[in-house]
């Protein structure tokens, strides 16, 4: 009971007694604790086996029908990836012949990947593709291979590549230029009016990244209902009789996406039986009968889920692992969330479980193994991507809780070992996220907090309610209602996906499982730096760093705020204009060139419709979304310029133009090595600006229950939401507004100069999209509630409050109540989504200085967990510097 | 308007989410003054009855612009054989309601400590705080000394009370009865603190003899109809001797009440003594190690007292 009082004290914080540790912990099983050592050895590996022959076989096939084209080149790479199979696996299969594997897709873009004196790359930064790479930066820790090493070539700053592979990769690449998505797309989105607007745009690293060829699936949730209900046999049966059905009659695409389907299952059946060949072949070797007998069930696994249904909990576990690993494998993708599986395995499990062939330790085993091969996903992407969005992560976000198709609390016992192994086997994959409902039971809440007081940041809370109206507002039109509604779950990070209940018939008995039914979400515009926007804004149209015009100029004085503001919505709806044609565009390449086929056939109704997910096959395709970085650094730098320019004339616009441009008078953030605000130094210019920065910093802040700033904030909240409906995605459906920084927030602020809010040049931006700015939030939780609901979180396809507490909060059985007591209350006030790193500030110190020693500390970001050390600086930083809630 | 009891009263500081000061999450609020000058004070920003500037040296640049906006000459620089220093006559600020000083800062060393709220803005505060709370939860008045502005607190409780919320107060007893006495009837918990038994000790940890607290807990023990917690601030070497523990634990089983709180005392308000321009009195202090706290719980359990450690009591 002891006053934090701490009024003068601005960015950062104090404590100073010995660090805390984080309260529970349990251990993994040995086979998991032994799997994830192999895990912590292993560095993330580039191979070209299945590039190499998806290339070959593409180029054979000259003039063939597209999809046809793909399906075969498809079956050539799965077909020719090497098997290998780890000592003690009990679900078996990865990405590629490595660990950490994964591998380069050019059929969707070749420029990034090459060495940076190359022609193609010097092209590809001209035209602004790759700006967002030369600000990122990927943690120099961990598996990430940022340097060359003997004979392994570090590429795209993440992987590493055998030299001998080089020359593969180099004339592979060559041979799609002209002929990738990225290329073909390049060439047509050139036509849009007003596209050198859009280069100036992607230069001035107002936008993050290009959709069309970059990630161009995920952000979705899985349906693994298919194969699981007829077999890998009989799904191409289902795709014989829809030939039979179409042939020679209208609408022909029909008949060729069956017989794509059929070509690329017949690879899967190759690729999963050359794993089943192996471990045969591994038994034989094996002298030890335990290791020996599991390679042996391990290949009659395999083969019988090669070409049947599964008749086990164990069966159905490699089923979905090994085509969520296929699917992973036909595109570049991040996101691709399993979705709800403790409720679509939960009927096999309790199957087992009531036949006496399965128990609770046995289970828990195989779910920890689970968390290991989900961790062991590598995303093959550009520097900017894997760093700036993905820190690394691959987002493959696991739901519990929500309700079942009757509406009756969906949470299950299987769910209740999820969450356990969660605890016992800390991985950041999947990342767990419970959705909320005032449905579900108080024992099943509590083992949420009891993970999440574990301190690895998983599970992210998130409301059912808010997520079901989000739903019925933006797929209502195409036929959703309540019951349906029900279905959904998160998709990559946090995104809000659809989803459809599936009658999984076992042994006569239908269980109604939850499964996604839409493509991809987060595709569309990817991340608008706001603050940038709004510098723009402040300096007629010109990105001042590099001095380049990026928009036309308005010729206003901006003399009022809501001239100001107005501003700020015109440049706004340009970059969003621009921005959606040419990634309409990009779309539309890369459904001719490289439509999806794995993710086609799993997803209702492309097997009922013939058509694949870019024909649109899927039930609901509203999923095009237009994505916000920035928000609050936005609102408080609006809220300063509101109070000191127009309300209260401290300063003339001028002034402030000249402060920005001076930083304030600080060292940039380059300079000091940091880019926390905290840790940024005054130069001979500070005496200068000494009360314009103070003023700025005093002005009000979001998250401490101000209305001055909070109106502001839903001003915008309004605004945005409602002005993405008025853009058309390529399915001609209305888009709506995404609101997760993901890690963008960190490249997107290198590149920004200092912002009227007194942030300083090159800091990293607020996190999230309602957490306040670090350090800024002085007033306690509660008002940090109270600010991030001021507007209502279900005209967004999802919101983002990321907390730190501290363990001392929450510690014992008194405190998981107050915590849960805690989360409901912002879930009853219309809060969409919370996280937390419980984790004490002085720990991530230490972990910055001496990493090896902290190889296994997860920590939360803006929507995922990940490793601190294999964490970009600029992020590091941030989580840092966030407040932290601790009693006294 | 008038800055009276009746219509508000002087805090310094609110928190929301606190979870270890009454049943549930609650929200508490932080009275300005004290009667009490114990040695070891945790929140010395919250000792003088009136707002007072806090000062931190460490972010001082020596602009002066302070000294400029001072009405009331209470600002002076001292230059000693150290680093210069700005001090304050903080019996001069106590005239002063503009804070003139802290708003012409421009390094952020300046701060205010404590401010006058209105009732209306009070309870607007506890009632959005209120959806926050959950199952329990509730306001806790501590400070300071909460009856010391006891027309403040008594309109404060009730009005809380008469809208269903859960009322404590953690209370030194260093007050005349008249002060305590018309909050009693709004109030559903009192955390009552007991410092030492011997006056002559208790005079030299607080600078009281403690002869009316221990009137006042008396009286408190009979009258008082809801639940009544003795806390016991534990500082090593000072009040935790066998005698000292034997004499608590035989005071508070003659008021005829049975549960004890021990806070082990912490130095975690070290730093804010130097804002306030006070110096800490106990800079050697050790916490007291965890098994010793567990025996000098097992003492007072011997002795006939239920006796929670730190967090530990069950609301």
């Amino acid at each position: 009971m002891e006053s934090s009082s701490e009024s003068i004290n601005y960015y950062g914080n104090k404590p100073a007694q010995q660090v805390e540790d984080r309260e529970k912990k349990l251990k993994p099983t040995e086979r998991a604790n032994t799997a994830r050592e192999l895990y912590f050895g292993a560095k993330s590996s580039a191979s070209m086996e299945f590039p190499y022959w998806y290339t070959r076989r593409w180029d054979e096939l000259d003039g063939e029908i597209p999809i046809i084209r793909r399906a075969e080149s498809l079956k050539a790479g799965f077909e020719h990836l090497t098997p290998v199979i780890y000592p003690g696996e009990l679900l078996a299969m990865g990405k590629a012949s490595f660990l950490r594997g994964s591998y380069p897709m050019p059929w969707l873009s070749e420029a990034f990947f090459m060495a940076a004196e190359d022609r193609l790359y010097q092209e590809a930064l001209e035209s602004g593709k790759l700006t967002a790479d030369t600000f990122t930066t990927v943690g120099k820790g961990g598996g990430n291979v940022t340097k060359s090493i003997g004979k392994v070539i570090s590429i795209a700053g993440k992987f590493g590549l055998r030299v001998e592979e080089m020359p593969v990769m180099l004339e592979v690449a060559k041979r799609w230029k002209d002929r990738s998505v990225d290329d073909v797309g390049h060439k047509y989105e050139q036509m849009v009016p007003g596209y050198k607007e859009k280069e100036a745009i992607m230069r001035s690293v107002i936008c993050m990244f290009d959709s069309g060829y970059t990630l161009p699936q995920g952000r979705e949730v899985m349906n693994y209902y298919y194969p699981l209900q007829y077999g890998i046999d009989g799904v191409i049966h289902i795709c014989e009789e829809g030939m039979n059905e179409v042939a020679g009659y209208p609408e022909m695409d029909r008949l060729y996406f069956y017989k794509a389907v059929i070509t690329m299952l017949q690879g899967l059946k190759a690729w999963i039986r050359n794993y089943a060949e192996e471990a045969r072949f591994l038994a034989n070797l094996e002298k030890e009968e335990k290791q020996k007998a599991e390679y042996s069930d391990l290949a009659e696994r395999l083969d019988h889920i090669s070409a049947s249904p599964p008749r086990d909990f164990h069966d159905a576990l490699q089923m979905i692992w090994t085509f969520h690993v296929a699917v992973l494998n036909e595109d570049a993708i991040s996101g691709l969330s399993p979705g709800r599986v403790g409720q679509v395995l939960y009927p096999y499990w309790k199957r087992d479980m009531d036949r006496g062939i399965l128990n609770r330790e046995k289970t828990i085993e195989l779910l920890e193994c689970m968390r290991i091969k989900f961790t062991e996903i590598d995303c093959f992407a550009s520097m900017g991507v894997v760093g700036g969005v993905l820190s690394g992560n691959t987002f493959n976000n696991l739901c519990i809780g929500g309700l079942k198709k009757d509406g009756t609390s969906a949470a299950n016992e299987l769910e209740m070992l999820i969450l356990e192994t969660g605890i016992s086997c800390e991985t950041p994959q999947p990342t767990l996220s419970l959705l909320y409902d005032e449905k579900l039971p108080e024992e099943f809440l509590l083992k949420g907090i009891e993970c999440t007081k574990a301190g690895a940041g998983y599970p992210a809370w998130v409301s059912n309610t808010v997520a079901m109206e989000f739903l019925l507002n933006n797929y209502g039109h195409e036929g959703m209602q309540m019951e349906e509604a029900r279905a959904w779950a998160i998709g990559g990070c946090l995104e809000t996906s659809p989803g459809s209940w599936m009658p999984l018939n076992l042994d006569g008995e239908i269980h109604w499982i939850p499964g996604g039914s839409a493509p991809a979400t987060s595709v569309g515009v990817h991340f608008l730096s706001l603050p940038k926007i709004l510098e723009t804004v402040i300096f007629d149209g010109m990105d001042m760093r590099t001095g380049e015009r990026i928009f036309p100029a308005h010729g206003l004085k901006l003399e009022s705020y809501d001239e100001l503001w107005q501003a700020f919505q015109n440049y706004f709806s340009r970059a969003v204009h621009v921005l959606t044609l040419t990634n309409n565009i990009q779309h539309d390449a890369w459904r001719k060139i490289s439509p999806s086929l794995v993710n086609s056939m799993l997803k209702p109704d492309c097997l009922e419709k013939g058509r694949d997910l870019g024909q649109m096959g899927a039930r609901f395709n509203t999923t095009f979304n237009v994505e916000s970085c920035g928000n609050t650094t936005l609102v408080n730098a609006l809220a300063s310029l509101k109070k000191n320019v127009y309300d209260e004339k401290n300063f003339d616009l001028a002034t402030y133009r000249k402060a920005i441009l001076d930083n304030f008078g600080y060292h940039t953030a380059q300079e000091t090595g940091s880019w926390s605000l905290i840790d940024q130094k005054p130069n001979e210019q500070y005496s200068e600006y000494q009360r314009i920065h103070r003023m700025s910093l005093d002005a009000p802040k979001f998250g401490n229950d101000d209305p001055y700033v909070d109106s502001l904030f839903k001003q915008w909240e309004d605004w945005f939401c409602e002005m993405t409906h008025n853009y058309r995605s390529l399915y001609d459906q209305p888009m709506y507004a995404c609101q997760i920084s993901v890690s963008t927030h960190a490249p997107m602020g290198a590149v920004t100069l200092a912002s009227p809010d007194g942030r300083l040049s090159g800091t990293t931006f607020s996190d999230g999209s309602v957490s306040a700015y670090p350090g800024t939030d002085r007033h306690g939780p509660y008002a940090l509630f109270s600010s991030a609901t001021c507007w209502n979180h279900s005209q967004s396809q999802n919101s983002q409050l990321n907390m730190k507490i501290h363990p001392s909060v929450v510690r014992g059985r008194e405190g998981s109540r107050k915590f849960l007591e805690l989360i409901r209350a912002y879930m009853r006030k219309g809060g969409f989504h919370v996280q937390f790193n419980i984790v004490d500030s002085r720990m991530l110190k230490q972990a910055q200085a001496d990493p090896d020693k902290f190889r296994s500390l997860l920590v939360r970001v803006a929507g995922f967990t990940q490793y601190w050390v294999e964490l970009g600086k600029q992020i590091q930083d941030e989580v840092i510097a966030r407040t932290e809630y601790e009693e006294l | 308007m008038e800055q009276s009891e009746l219509t508000g009263g002087y805090i310094f500081d609110i928190q929301g989410f606190s979870v270890h000061d009454g049943p549930g999450c609650r929200t508490l609020i932080f009275f300005k003054g004290c009667p009490l000058r114990c040695l070891w004070c945790s929140n010395p920003e919250g000792i003088r009855p009136y707002p007072e500037p806090l000062y931190k040296e460490s972010k001082c640049l020596f602009d002066l612009y302070c000294l400029q906006a001072c009405h009331h000459q209470a600002i002076s620089v001292h230059v000693g054989q150290d680093n210069p220093r700005i001090d304050f006559e903080r019996e001069k600020c106590r005239k002063c309601n503009t804070y003139d000083c802290v708003k012409a800062c421009l390094t952020g060393a300046l701060g205010q400590g404590g401010y006058f709220i209105s009732l209306t803005d009070l309870y607007a505060r506890i009632e959005r705080d209120r959806l926050y709370w959950g199952q329990q939860g509730g306001i806790t008045l501590t400070g300071g000394e909460p009856f010391a502005q006891p027309e403040f607190a008594a309109n404060l409780l009730k009005r809380c009370y008469n809208a269903l919320i859960h009322t404590a107060v953690e209370t030194c007893g260093e007050v005349p009865w008249e002060n305590i006495e018309p909050s009693l009837k709004w109030l559903d918990w009192i955390f009552f603190d007991l410092k030492h038994m011997d006056e002559a000790a208790h005079k030299h940890l607080t600078s009281s003899s403690g002869h009316r607290i221990l009137e006042n807990a008396r009286r408190l023990a009979d009258s008082f109809e809801g639940r009544m917690v003795f806390r016991f601030p534990l500082v090593p070497g000072l009040n935790d001797s066998d005698e000292n523990i034997r004499a608590t634990a035989g005071f508070i089983l003659s008021t005829g009440r049975t549960e004890l709180n021990i806070l082990p005392v912490h130095h975690l308000g070290r730093e804010k003594y130097l804002l306030s321009g006070q110096s800490y009195k106990l800079p050697g202090l050790e916490m007291t190690a965890r098994d010793q706290l567990i025996t000098i719980q097992n003492r007072f359990t011997e002795l006939g007292v239920k006796c929670y450690l730190g967090s530990e009591t069950p609301f």
